[in-house]
């Protein structure tokens, strides 16, 4: 059998006559009538992406000034023109990505688990460049340190990215918690290159990138346990079968 | 299948409270979303439910909607979000009760029940529930590559490759049916 063929006989089935009663479509108009009122769109895309990564900017600036712009000030040019711009253009690519998973329909250029490994495997490709240092003194302590210092800079720019994008839809919950978490990750990265003076290669490509999906996975994780909890409350209203 | 720029015409009315923009579009979507969900192996029942879950959710985040953009991805997204989460709360409370029979009645197509729409149900049986969703939009609704990808929050190279492995279960099921009659 041909394809076209096929074609044909998932044409003619298209062209079924419908089930659906007037009443019906009566009803669905009159459910929508109480409540119709005038709603304001979202901003345009470009307007949203570049309030996520402010946000985010903002986010990194203030923890490093608070905890002091050790790191940068001992990176020399070369380490400052490549981490800090190819993380603004992660940031972009993430936020851009966000955005889409909060508003149903868009286009989908790169999938949020590609988008992760990418943003991975990059920062770990120019880190390995940059960073020659091959010691490996306070691996341990310095590194929980770190991780921690930049969590807890990377979950308040999910939270706050969430917050920015909480009249959209996301249309798959864990999947945009995902890409918040990544774009979250990277804001305490950033902070965290603004801040941290220990250039050992280990430590920056082990601890430092960890931030990234470890807040991925947290942000999938809280999404998945939402989208859970909301599934259960629906049950429980009266009308919610 | 309405004009996709007269569809955005009236989603933008309905953003701005239009009552008989809203009618049109429930009028011009619901028989066409209502097929989508008995494709999906729904019982007419279901597909009633899922179809006015799908209204009120549409209402309830139409400001999502942006001018310019394609209407029917955005339509269909979000029936697949209720579709999704109709089913998620069904198998759930399948398995709290532990009732087989049930599960089973979920899974199983309703064909008898779906009166014409049931030749497209059977046929689409073998495929799997991504396979059939795609073969969906882009045969039976007339959606573009691109918008069957948007719909699907996927690219439209796994929107590709999904409508060809559908293919080749549809012409293995197919000539083997013709073979039968044969």
């Amino acid at each position: 059998m041909k394809d076209e063929e096929i074609d044909d006989v998932l044409n003619e089935m298209a062209k079924a006559p419908q089930l659906l009663k007037t009443e019906t479509l009566q009803h669905l108009a009159d459910s929508v009538k109480p409540s119709l009122r005038p709603v304001r769109p979202l901003p345009p895309t470009w307007v949203l992406t570049g309030s996520l990564v402010l946000i985010c900017a903002a986010i990194a600036l203030a923890g490093a000034a608070r905890a002091g712009f050790y790191g940068i000030e001992k990176m020399d040019l070369l380490k400052r023109a490549l981490i800090f711009p190819i993380l603004l253009v992660f940031a972009l690519t993430a936020g851009s990505g966000f955005v889409g998973e909060m508003i149903p329909g868009s286009r989908r250029r790169i999938p949020p688990s590609a988008l992760l490994s990418l943003v991975i495997a990059l920062l770990a490709g120019v880190f390995a460049l940059l960073f020659r240092d091959y010691r490996t003194s306070d691996f341990f302590s310095a590194g929980i340190a770190c991780l921690l210092t930049g969590l807890l800079f990377a979950l308040p720019a999910a939270l706050l990215a969430w917050l920015v994008l909480r009249r959209g839809f996301a249309v798959n919950p864990p999947s945009a918690g995902l890409v918040a978490g990544t774009l979250g990750g990277l804001a305490g990265l950033g902070m965290l290159e603004l801040h941290c003076p220990n250039f050992q290669a280990a430590h920056v490509l082990l601890w430092h990138i960890a931030l990234i999906p470890l807040s991925a996975a947290v942000g999938a994780f809280v999404a998945w346990a939402l989208r859970l909890r909301s599934g259960y409350s629906d049950r429980a209203r009266p009308n919610g079968n | 299948m309405p004009a996709d720029s007269n569809l955005e015409i009236l989603m933008t009315q309905y953003q701005q409270g239009d009552f008989d923009a809203a009618t049109a579009l429930i009028e011009q979507l619901s028989p066409q979303l209502h097929r989508f969900f008995l494709a999906q192996l729904a019982s007419r029942a279901d597909a009633d439910d899922l179809l006015q879950e799908t209204w009120l959710r549409i209402h309830k985040v139409r400001h999502t909607y942006r001018a310019g953009e394609p209407v029917l991805p955005w339509f269909y997204a979000i029936a697949r979000r209720v579709r999704v989460d109709h089913y998620r709360k069904a198998i759930r409370t399948v398995a709290r009760h532990q009732e087989v029979d049930d599960m089973s009645r979920i899974a199983t197509p309703v064909v008898a029940e779906s009166g014409q729409s049931g030749g497209l149900t059977a046929l689409l049986a073998p495929l799997s529930e991504g396979e059939r969703e795609v073969i969906e939009m882009l045969k039976v609704e007339g959606m573009s590559l691109e918008e069957v990808a948007r719909a699907r929050s996927c690219t439209v190279g796994s929107v590709k490759q999904k409508a060809h492995r559908a293919y080749k279960k549809l012409r293995e099921t197919m000539s083997g049916a013709a073979f039968r009659k044969g």
